[in-house]
Formats: structure tokens, C-alpha cells, sequence
């Protein structure tokens, strides 16, 4: 067990774990952020996407100490922030959940993608969501859902 | 119940790997995968675990006289993006699993997993890249092809990091790389291919042709490569049959889970006849 | 003034999964909760001789047959009853149950599962269609290894055959398929109020309920079943998740404990049952003027070890053998063989793919073989309303596949490009119809099912509805919500519709076959209207109405003759591709569809199903790859079971049309499944034309295209 110091959606907290637990079961365990989904905890699915230091990353792949003294962001603080709620809002509109396990995820991965890119193309949007598996949509409402959080977004990206 | 190090520095590292047998863990992506163990338990390492990637001296990407020096630390997404980046590797780190992996796993982990069907290994043994090797006492420079010696098997040594990857940069102003995957994206790969040339005055100047994931290593033959170098390429055609059962003779793949022997023995083949064929004559013909 | 029913609305349940407040049942928390983990078989066929379990601590189990109460029965209560809770003599597929681990940490429960030694008298297996019918090893059931057997007739299929000019023959497989909902199957049981109540990712709660009031001898109200917001399913978790279920009650029952049991990616790819594969042989019967004057069908599917939904996956797949076409003169025979591999079952379109397959693969061949496009073929044969369909009764749908194909023609220019491709070595294009009876066979609602349907005026406005049927991402709590409040003139968000409780609900049958919308929505319909009719009654009013088959439908059960659906449902897709000749691989460059669901309920919510519905049906047709090894399915991680990402095919481009049902809901018909039956077939078609050989088998992997042209 070791004494962790992170930023876990904007706040300082301090853990005492494994440093060799995985973030996702940190998250949704010790901080009972359920958000994140175990798909396949193989880093195939993307259902257990959270962002560290600004990156996507797959939280199944990574062991809670290297997150020590960095910045975590998982579904329920992105979806507090005016970005994450224009894309909450625009895939809600769009029609892009169905069954919804990929659902945090595909948040994730879209406003990964809307941060380095404020208009990309059909392409560019499937490559990013590319980590993100779902069985449901086909993925078409998905891309739709992003297309339109772009839109919407003009003064929040 | 097994330990973890977070050291400090590159010296702190190589002395616990010295103290310690224990598992080098920079991206950990595929370590993370392989011991796996039930949802809330950490995975089952058989060794004490060493955390690498945080050190700064292990974080560089840098243009280095004639070679780009890869930090071990330093991850895919990093070496994709780089400017000086040689072609055939970015296109070999883009194909490997997705965005937020590549956010994570590092060049040196996929080297040191020796995976055959490793993408950037391929391209790294056309490029002729070097692994960096240190201990407490030493630093040594491996030939690539030299430190990968079979599937998952690498001569680093117990109380060895890589610390660096180093690519030279050489003139090459035709690249493939072609990764056949199971499907278009997050995918591992069925077969690849790595090929680098530079033609001028519609002479072969150079040339470095590699294949993944058709035999225990990815196979390059420096001595078939002897034979298209120095000549010019229109009379490279006569020649592409002998070339084709000359390589065909050193691949040698399996059938397994993803794909068969027959087809990736056929599709290498095929990827190297287009190269030779295709890329360096419409190089040739386009640029006199 | 309300718009249309199609008009889409903002789904009920988005915001709660879009912000990750939505509880799946890994998420919930339990006081003490234990974990269970299965002991399984690693062999394909054996006799158990002794299974040594160490000695165990204080407060882990080892749950296994002996635990079944007195009164309860080792077989879990499914539609056949032939599985059993905890095999106990001898297994037929690898990943037969043995046992539960239960206890409080994990890591113990792992340890105790390597310690205990199960000793085999090892059996010869048979794990192919071919070794299953020749009983190889020695029959697993019965003394022929068939589930079950049928025949349809129409017409006088012998002379036909006898008298034709030419016979025209293909053999048609199609392989096993993972249903990969990203939610892997998991429930919680517990003791709560004196009785057995699970919590649970299912479609069918009260088959759950069913499955284990049997396994522990009690009445079924002394069970209760809650279904948890429920992560994808696909028919994967109609039936199997029984299997599940009946296990964890009997340690439930003994340890009075809440226990959890989630299962892990790979548990679930290598340890849940599959789409059945299907071995179809097709013999069509021509005159000298190339008319088709008979066709024989001959349809063997594979079962694996123990029988489940096998016969009536069968029945759905000869029932729909021949497709949208009027063939006189026909003969299908149909067979569900066992074999020693995990035993198949329910996933969308539940055998009709597999006949459709079969069907739509042939009549492209045939009119190739004659020297016809095969669309042009194919309209001749369409079926029309008042035809005689393959059980001898009269089609009553209003059919619609003339104007679906002019549609389906006008986006995509299949016509003109079927001629032009035909000299192109890289690219092809294919063309499949399809239909799709809405509901459970013949007088299945009627006799079997039974569903009723109840709501209640509530506070404020609100009004109560109580089903059994559950939301698993087709938007069913959105759809049944607005057809309730169109019919009570209220916002679709004044319908109160929560998961369904087996002591809250009555059971409006299973979320199966296509039926949630046009039969269970049919009869929301008619007690939202009464209760419209009774609102100044008060708060409290319930209404409640019975299912009742329509007037002037009728069916034989024991013959398969009559009206085998009330409705169909109806589409055609058409699939374009590229041919990379290096590497062999297949790029799909377009695809297009059209569906006649009657009504579309929500159009983002059917576009949403169409799109969805055809991608895991293009993985079906070309990268889902799914073999048997020793038994066990060789693809069984993330990685290497294959299905679309993002990138795998592009955006699908869907039309409808309107064609309204007289006895669905606003003139709804089926919709879940006929979304999945027509891709795969258009797929093999185009990828056939691309290279000028006949596919006959899915999936089409690079490996097998290489294999063809370099015949």
C-alpha cells in the first residue's frame, strides 16, 4: 500500500492503495465513480476511457501509481464542464445512445478529438472513436453526435 | 505480495533492476493485458514491478546528428506526431491499436515484447534502428535484428533498460508500409510490410525491405537487398520472379487464430512484387 | 396539435447513460456482497469420474448438484428442460457448469479454483454439422444426434423435379457469431423479504423466474426477478443468462447471502452460447425456358450439447427458407443436430439469416447461371399479396418489394451498376430482400404467451405502465412511452416505465422475436386508451388488457401450416465493394436499405437500430471469425474476435417505407431483427460478383477470397 496524491476531476485527493491496482477499479471502487465500464479490460473496448493530464488513456491498462502527482478526468467531471455538456447534449439530440455501456466512453474520446480539432472530417471523427467499440449503433448516430456537438460548440472549443 | 518502484531517477532505476529481479514496465500496456486477473484485483505479476516512463531522462524525442533518439518513456502518440519522424514508422505507430493505447504504450515496449507481429519492429528493421541498452556499468548499442531473437525474446540483460530506440535518418524517397490487419482499425496484424527505397537517376540507390509477422522474428535479408541495390530499375523486372522465390524461401509463417499460412506467405509476396515493381517503377518514370 | 408518431423525440433513458449516472449491474453496491465464479469443464465430451475440492475456509462454498433443495431439480426450466443446473455424470461441451466458488475475496476464490482436480473418462466429441449427423463418438442424443426433425410442403415438389430441364444446386454455410454486447453477462442474487430475488441483466425476467423457481423446487412467486439497465443483448441474454441464474439461486438458497456474478470478456466469449451455424443445400428445379418450377431445401443447424431454443430456431429458419419469393412446388427439410460444442441459441433474427442467407446467396447464383441480374431474376419470383406462401396459406401483407426496389435502385444506381462492374475486376455490388415474420410463430402469443398489459393513473398527471418487456438499447422505453401518451394526450415523460419487476409487472412475455413494439405496444395502445376513456376515476384506475390473435389467422403447430406470422416485416439491402488485388481484402464502399416496418415509432431510433442492425451483419458476413478448436471457440479474447469498429465499413444510407399494420400500435410492425437479415446475403452477392465466383460461405475472410480466385 502506498499514500497517492492525484487530481481526480479537478479536486486533490490523496488514496491509499496498491500502486499497481488498476485506475478503473480505483475509480469505480475507492471513489465509487461508476462512469467508466469494465468492457473487456484488455484496452480493446474504449469503455474505460478517462483523460490523464488531457490524454485518453484506457484506465483497465493503467496501474493507479503512475497516476501520482497528475490530473484525472473521468465521465461525471467531463460532463460538468460547458464542453462536456455540449456534447452530452448534442448526443442526446442526435440520437446517438442505445444501449449506453459505450456511452461514457465515446464522450470521452469526442472531446478528446474536439480539443485538437474543431472541425474534422468523417474520417478523422471514426478514426478517433476507432478505440471505442459498440455493438449497438453502427456508429453512424455516434459520428452525427460528435458532427453536431461541433456544431453547437463554436464558442466553448 | 509483489512490490512496485517508482524510482526517481535513471540511476535509481538501474540500481533496483540491479537489486532486484523485476519487470522493466514503461507503457505496460501489453504487461497490463498478460497478467490480467479477476475485476478489482491487480493484476498477477510474477516479479516486482519497476515504473520507468515518468523519468525525464527517458521522456526525450530528439533529432541527434543523423538519427532520431527515442526516450524509452516516450509514447506512440509522441512518436507519431514528431516532425522528423521517418515515414514507414509513423504510418507502422499509427496502425497499432488506437488512439488511447497509443497515448500510453511506448516504442521501447513493443520492441522488448518482440511480438512477431510487432508493426513498428518491422519498420524498425528496415530502418536499421539500434536498440540502447543500459545497466549501472555499461551502455551498449544492439542492432535490432540482433536484439529481438525470437518470439517474446530479447537479449536484455537482468539488470538491463532500454533506454533508447535510435532510428538514423536516411535519404528514402520511397516508403510502404502496409500493415494487414483482422480488421481496418484496433487490430493486430495478420502480416506486414516495411520497404524503403531511394532511387536516383533511375538507379536503385538503396533499399531495406521487412516483413512482420511471417516467421519467429521479422525477416529482412540484407544479401537479397545487395541484389537490387546499384541497379537501375527498368531492368529490375527480369529479375522480380528469382527475388520472389528467393524470399519465399524465408517465410515462413503459421496458421493460427487470425489468419492463414498461405495467405500471408502469398500477400507478403504479393506487397513485395508491387513494391519492386510498381512503387520503384512509378518512382523512376516519374521523377527522370 | 401532436406531430407524427415518427417524429423523434429525445430518448428517455439518454441523459442518465450520457452522464454515467446509469447503474449496470456491476455498478450497484451490496451490504457484504459475495462473489461466485465458475467451475467449468475443460472438456468437450467426458464422463466425470471425482472432482477433488480442497478444504475450504470459513465462509467459502462449494456449491454443486447436491445443493439443489429438496423438491428442485437439476435441470434448468427453459424450453426444453434437458440442461442441467450442475452437470453431474457427464459433459457434452466444454464449459459445462460444474460448480460455484463463492466467498468473500476474490483472490481465494481464484486459488481454491486451481486447487481442485476434476478427473475424466475423456469421450470422443463430434463438433461439426457433418460429425453431429453421422453421430460420430457415438450419438450425444438419442441414437441419431437430431433435436428434431420437420418437413414443409407445397405443391408437388417430386414431379417438379422429375420433369425439370435443369437442376441448379449450392450448399450454403454460415458460421457461429458472438452476440459481444459490450455489457458482459452478470446478476446479483440475494435473499430479500423471505425470498430468492435476483438482480439481473436480462431480456426475459420472467423466463429467469421460471428457470429458477424450478431449480429450487418453489413457486414461482416465491421468486423474484428485477432486471437491470441492461448493456446490449441480441438475444444473448434471452435464454442463457437461465444458465446463469439457476447456479447462482442454489447458492443463494443455501448461503442467504447477496452474491455477485459478473462474467470477464474472455469468460463470456468462450463460455456463452452462439448463433447457431447452418448447413443449407439448395436444389432448384428450372424448365427449358429457365423458369423456376420447384426448389428443394435441405437445413441442418448446430445445437451443440443440449437443446435450448434449437427447434424453434430451426422452425424460423425453414419458415423463412424460400424467402420473399412464391416458389411452387417446394420441400424444405429442416434438422437441429447435436454436437459438443457450446450449446447455440437466441441472437437477432434467430434463423431467419441463416435461411435468408441461403435463399438470397442462390437466386443470385441461379441467375447468374442462366445469365440474368440477379434483381431482374429475383422480381419475377417476388411473393405478392393473396399468394400461397410455403405453409399454404394466403400472404395477407400488403407487400411492398416492387416500390422498395425502385427506391433501393434510385439511391444507390444498382441497376446500372450490376452491368458495369461486370467487367471490372475490382468492384462488385449486391442485392438482397428479405422478410421477417413479426411476433412468435403461428399461434405462439396466443397459446403460449399470453402477454397482458397494465397501467394505472398516478399523481400529477402521470400514468403507470406495467410490462415485462425490457429496454436493451432498441429504445423500447422510449417507444412504448410515447405510444401510451399519444394515446392519453400527455408528454411521452409523464409515463412512468421502470425495469421490470417479476412482483411489480405482469409478464408480457419476453423481449424476443421482434414482438416488444407491434404486439406488446398494441396492447399499451389499447389500455392507455381505455384509461384515457377512465381517467376521472382518479388516481389509482387501472386498466389491464390480454393479448388476443388477431380475427381470421390460423395455425397448425404440429403440421407448421397456415398463417405463420400475423405480419411481416420487410427490406432490402444493397452492399457495394472494392477489391484490393495485393492484399485481398474486401472494402465495402456503400451501403444502402430500405425497410417497410409498418410505421417507424421514432425515426432517430429506427435509424439508430438500421444502422446498427446492418453493421453487426456485415461483421457477421466479413470479419467475425469464430472456429471451433478442441471444442472451445478459438477466437475468444477482444482482440481476436473481430467485430466492426468505427472504421470497418462506412455510413449506412437508410430510407423507409410507410406501409401501416392493422393490429400494430400507429401501424407498427416488427422491427429489431429484420434490420440484421438482408446484409450478410448482399454482402456474399456483391463480393461474388466483385470476383466472379460463387461465395458461398460467411464469413468471407481475405484468406477464402485469395482461395477462390486462385482456383
Amino acid at each position: 500500500m502506498k499514500k497517492l496524491d492525484f487530481i481526480l476531476n479537478g479536486e486533490q485527493v490523496t488514496l491509499a492503495a496498491d500502486p499497481l491496482k488498476r485506475l478503473l477499479d480505483v475509480l469505480r471502487e475507492d471513489f465509487n465513480l461508476t462512469g467508466i465500464k469494465e468492457g473487456c479490460g484488455e484496452g480493446e473496448c474504449g469503455a474505460c476511457l478517462v483523460l490523464l493530464d488531457g490524454n485518453l488513456v484506457n484506465s483497465c491498462l493503467i496501474p493507479v501509481g503512475v497516476v501520482e502527482g497528475h490530473d484525472v478526468v473521468t465521465p461525471e467531471g467531463l460532463v460538468e464542464t460547458e464542453r462536456g455538456k455540449c456534447i452530452v447534449e448534442a448526443f442526446a439530440d442526435a440520437g446517438a445512445v442505445q444501449c449506453g455501456f459505450c456511452t461514457p466512453g465515446m464522450v470521452m474520446a469526442a472531446a478528446s478529438l474536439l480539443e485538437t480539432s474543431c472541425n474534422p472530417t468523417q474520417e478523422e471523427i471514426r478514426k478517433a472513436i476507432s478505440g471505442n467499440l459498440c455493438r449497438c449503433t453502427g456508429y453512424d448516430l455516434i459520428v452525427e453526435g460528435i458532427k453536431e456537438a461541433m456544431k453547437r460548440g463554436k464558442e466553448v472549443w | 505480495m509483489v512490490k512496485s518502484f517508482r524510482p526517481h531517477s535513471l540511476t535509481e532505476a538501474l540500481s533496483l533492476r540491479k537489486e532486484n529481479d523485476c519487470i522493466p514496465f514503461a507503457g505496460g500496456t501489453d504487461l497490463m493485458v498478460k497478467y490480467k486477473s479477476w475485476t478489482g484485483i491487480p493484476p498477477a505479476f510474477p516479479r516486482d514491478v519497476l515504473f520507468l516512463s515518468h523519468l525525464e531522462e527517458l521522456r526525450h524525442i530528439e533529432k541527434r546528428r543523423e538519427a532520431l533518439v527515442i526516450g524509452s518513456g516516450v509514447s506512440l502518440s509522441q512518436v507519431a506526431k514528431y516532425p522528423d519522424t521517418p515515414e514507414i514508422l509513423r504510418e507502422a505507430v499509427l496502425s497499432i491499436a488506437a488512439p488511447a493505447i497509443r497515448n500510453i504504450a511506448t516504442l521501447a515496449g513493443n520492441v522488448c515484447n518482440a511480438s512477431p507481429a510487432g508493426d513498428s519492429i518491422c519498420a524498425l528493421y528496415s530502418l536499421d534502428a539500434r536498440v540502447e541498452v543500459r545497466s549501472l556499468e555499461a551502455v551498449r548499442e544492439i542492432p535490432i535484428m540482433s536484439f529481438i531473437t525470437g518470439p517474446g525474446q530479447t537479449i536484455l540483460k537482468r539488470d538491463e533498460i532500454v533506454s533508447t530506440i535510435i532510428v538514423p535518418l536516411r535519404k528514402s524517397n520511397i516508403n510502404v508500409f502496409k500493415k494487414v490487419g483482422t480488421r481496418k482499425a484496433n487490430a493486430l496484424a495478420k502480416l506486414s510490410f516495411a520497404a524503403m527505397g531511394e532511387v536516383k537517376g533511375g538507379i536503385v540507390d538503396g533499399v531495406a525491405i521487412s516483413f512482420g509477422a511471417v516467421g519467429p522474428t521479422v525477416v529482412r535479408s540484407t544479401e537479397l537487398e545487395k541484389k537490387i541495390v546499384g541497379k537501375p530499375v527498368a531492368e529490375l523486372e527480369a529479375q522480380i520472379p528469382l527475388l520472389i522465390d528467393d524470399y519465399g524461401a524465408m517465410i515462413v509463417p503459421i496458421d493460427d487464430q487470425r489468419s492463414t499460412a498461405a495467405y500471408r506467405k502469398q500477400v507478403a509476396l504479393n506487397l513485395l512484387e508491387n513494391f519492386l515493381r510498381n512503387k520503384l517503377d512509378d518512382f523512376a518514370t516519374h521523377h527522370e | 396539435m401532436q406531430g407524427k408518431i415518427s417524429d423523434p423525440v429525445r430518448r428517455a433513458d439518454a441523459i442518465e447513460k450520457l452522464t454515467g449516472k446509469a447503474r449496470y449491474i456491476s455498478d450497484f453496491e451490496f451490504e457484504t456482497l459475495l462473489f461466485a465464479r465458475v467451475l467449468r469443464s475443460d472438456r468437450p465430451r467426458a464422463r466425470i469420474l471425482e472432482i477433488s475440492v480442497p478444504e475450504l475456509p470459513d465462509g467459502y462454498y462449494y456449491i454443486d448438484a447436491r445443493d439443489i433443495p429438496e423438491g428442485g431439480r437439476n435441470n434448468i426450466q427453459m424450453i426444453k428442460d434437458d440442461w442441467p443446473v450442475f452437470a453431474e455424470d457427464e459433459v457434452r461441451y466444454c464449459g459445462e457448469t460444474l460448480a460455484l466458488i463463492v466467498g468473500p475475496l476474490k483472490e481465494k476464490i481464484l486459488e481454491i479454483l486451481s486447487e481442485i482436480k476434476v478427473t475424466y473418462d475423456d469421450l470422443e466429441p463430434a463438433f461439426t454439422i457433418e460429425e453431429g449427423l453421422a453421430c460420430k463418438g457415438g450419438a450425444i442424443v438419442g441414437d441419431d444426434n437430431i433435436f428434431g426433425r420437420y418437413h414443409l410442403v407445397k405443391g408437388d415438389p417430386a414431379s417438379a423435379f422429375k420433369g425439370a430441364a435443369r437442376i441448379i444446386e449450392g450448399t450454403y454455410r454460415t458460421g457461429f457469431q458472438e452476440h459481444l454486447y459490450l455489457e458482459p453477462q452478470g446478476m446479483v442474487g440475494t435473499w430479500e423479504e423471505e425470498k430468492c430475488t435476483l438482480y439481473a441483466s436480462v431480456q426475459c425476467p420472467f423466463y429467469i423466474r421460471k428457470a429458477v423457481a424450478g431449480a429450487l423446487g418453489v413457486p414461482a412467486t416465491e421468486v423474484r426477478v428485477k432486471q437491470t439497465i441492461t448493456g446490449g443483448a441480441f438475444g444473448g441474454k434471452e435464454h442463457f443468462p437461465d444458465v446463469i441464474a439457476a447456479p447462482l439461486a442454489v447458492a443463494v438458497n443455501k448461503i442467504r447471502k447477496p452474491i455477485q456474478l459478473v462474467f470477464e470478456r474472455i469468460e463470456d466469449i468462450t463460455y456463452t452460447s452462439k448463433r447457431h451455424p447452418s448447413r443449407i443445400t439448395i436444389k432448384t428445379a428450372l424448365d427449358g425456358e429457365n423458369n423456376i418450377v420447384g426448389m428443394d431445401v435441405d437445413s441442418v443447424v448446430n445445437g451443440g450439447g443440449y437443446e435450448s431454443s434449437s427447434l424453434i430456431v430451426l422452425q424460423r429458419a425453414i419458415l423463412h427458407g424460400i424467402g420473399v419469393y412464391n416458389i411452387p412446388n417446394v420441400h424444405i427439410r429442416g434438422r437441429a443436430v447435436a454436437t459438443n460444442t457450446f450449446p447455440s441459441d437466441a441472437f437477432r433474427g434467430f434463423g431467419a439469416p441463416q435461411g435468408l442467407f441461403a435463399i438470397e446467396v442462390h437466386m443470385s447464383q441461379v441467375a447468374r447461371d442462366i445469365g440474368l441480374p440477379p434483381a431482374e431474376f429475383k422480381r419475377k419470383y417476388f411473393i405478392k399479396t393473396g399468394d400461397i406462401t410455403i405453409t399454404n396459406a394466403t400472404m395477407k401483407d400488403e407487400v411492398c418489394l416492387g416500390e422498395m426496389f425502385r427506391k433501393v435502385d434510385e439511391l444507390s444506381g444498382y441497376s446500372k451498376k450490376v452491368k458495369a462492374y461486370d467487367h471490372d475486376p475490382l468492384k462488385g455490388i449486391g442485392i438482397a430482400f428479405v422478410n421477417h415474420g413479426g411476433g412468435f410463430t403461428g399461434n405462439g402469443e396466443q397459446s403460449i404467451i399470453k402477454a397482458v398489459v397494465e397501467m394505472e393513473r398516478l399523481e400529477d398527471g402521470r400514468a403507470g405502465l406495467y410490462v415485462s418487456t425490457v429496454e436493451m438499447g432498441q429504445g423500447l422505453q422510449t417507444v412504448l412511452r410515447k405510444i401510451a401518451a399519444r394515446e392519453l394526450g400527455c408528454d411521452y415523460r409523464d409515463i412512468v416505465y421502470d425495469n421490470p419487476d417479476t412482483d411489480k409487472v405482469p409478464d408480457s412475455g419476453p423481449t424476443v422475436a421482434s414482438r416488444s413494439t407491434m404486439v406488446v405496444g398494441s396492447l399499451v395502445q389499447q389500455c392507455a386508451k381505455e384509461l384515457k376513456g377512465r381517467w376521472a376515476e382518479g388516481v389509482g384506475t387501472r386498466t389491464r388488457k390480454q393479448y388476443r390473435h388477431p380475427e381470421g389467422l390460423e395455425w397448425d403447430q404440429a403440421t407448421l401450416q397456415g398463417d405463420a406470422y400475423p405480419s411481416y416485416s420487410w427490406g432490402v439491402n444493397v452492399v457495394e465493394v472494392a477489391l484490393d488485388p495485393v492484399t485481398y481484402e474486401i472494402e465495402t464502399r456503400h451501403i444502402w436499405s430500405v425497410f417497410d416496418v409498418g410505421v417507424p415509432m421514432d425515426e432517430k431510433i429506427m435509424s439508430g437500430q438500421v444502422s446498427g442492425g446492418v453493421i453487426q451483419a456485415l461483421g457477421y458476413a466479413a470479419i467475425e471469425k469464430c472456429e471451433i478448436e478442441n471444442g472451445r471457440f478459438r477466437q475468444h479474447t477482444m482482440a481476436d474476435y473481430s467485430i466492426p469498429t468505427s472504421m470497418d465499413f462506412p455510413e449506412t444510407r437508410n430510407a423507409f417505407i410507410e406501409n401501416p399494420y392493422e393490429f400494430g400500435p400507429y401501424g407498427a410492425k416488427g422491427a429489431g431483427e429484420v434490420v440484421f437479415d438482408a446484409a450478410a446475403p448482399a454482402y456474399a452477392d456483391a463480393v461474388g460478383h466483385l470476383i466472379g465466383r460463387k461465395i458461398c460461405e460467411i464469413p468471407v475472410m481475405p484468406e477464402k477470397v485469395m482461395e477462390a480466385l486462385r482456383k
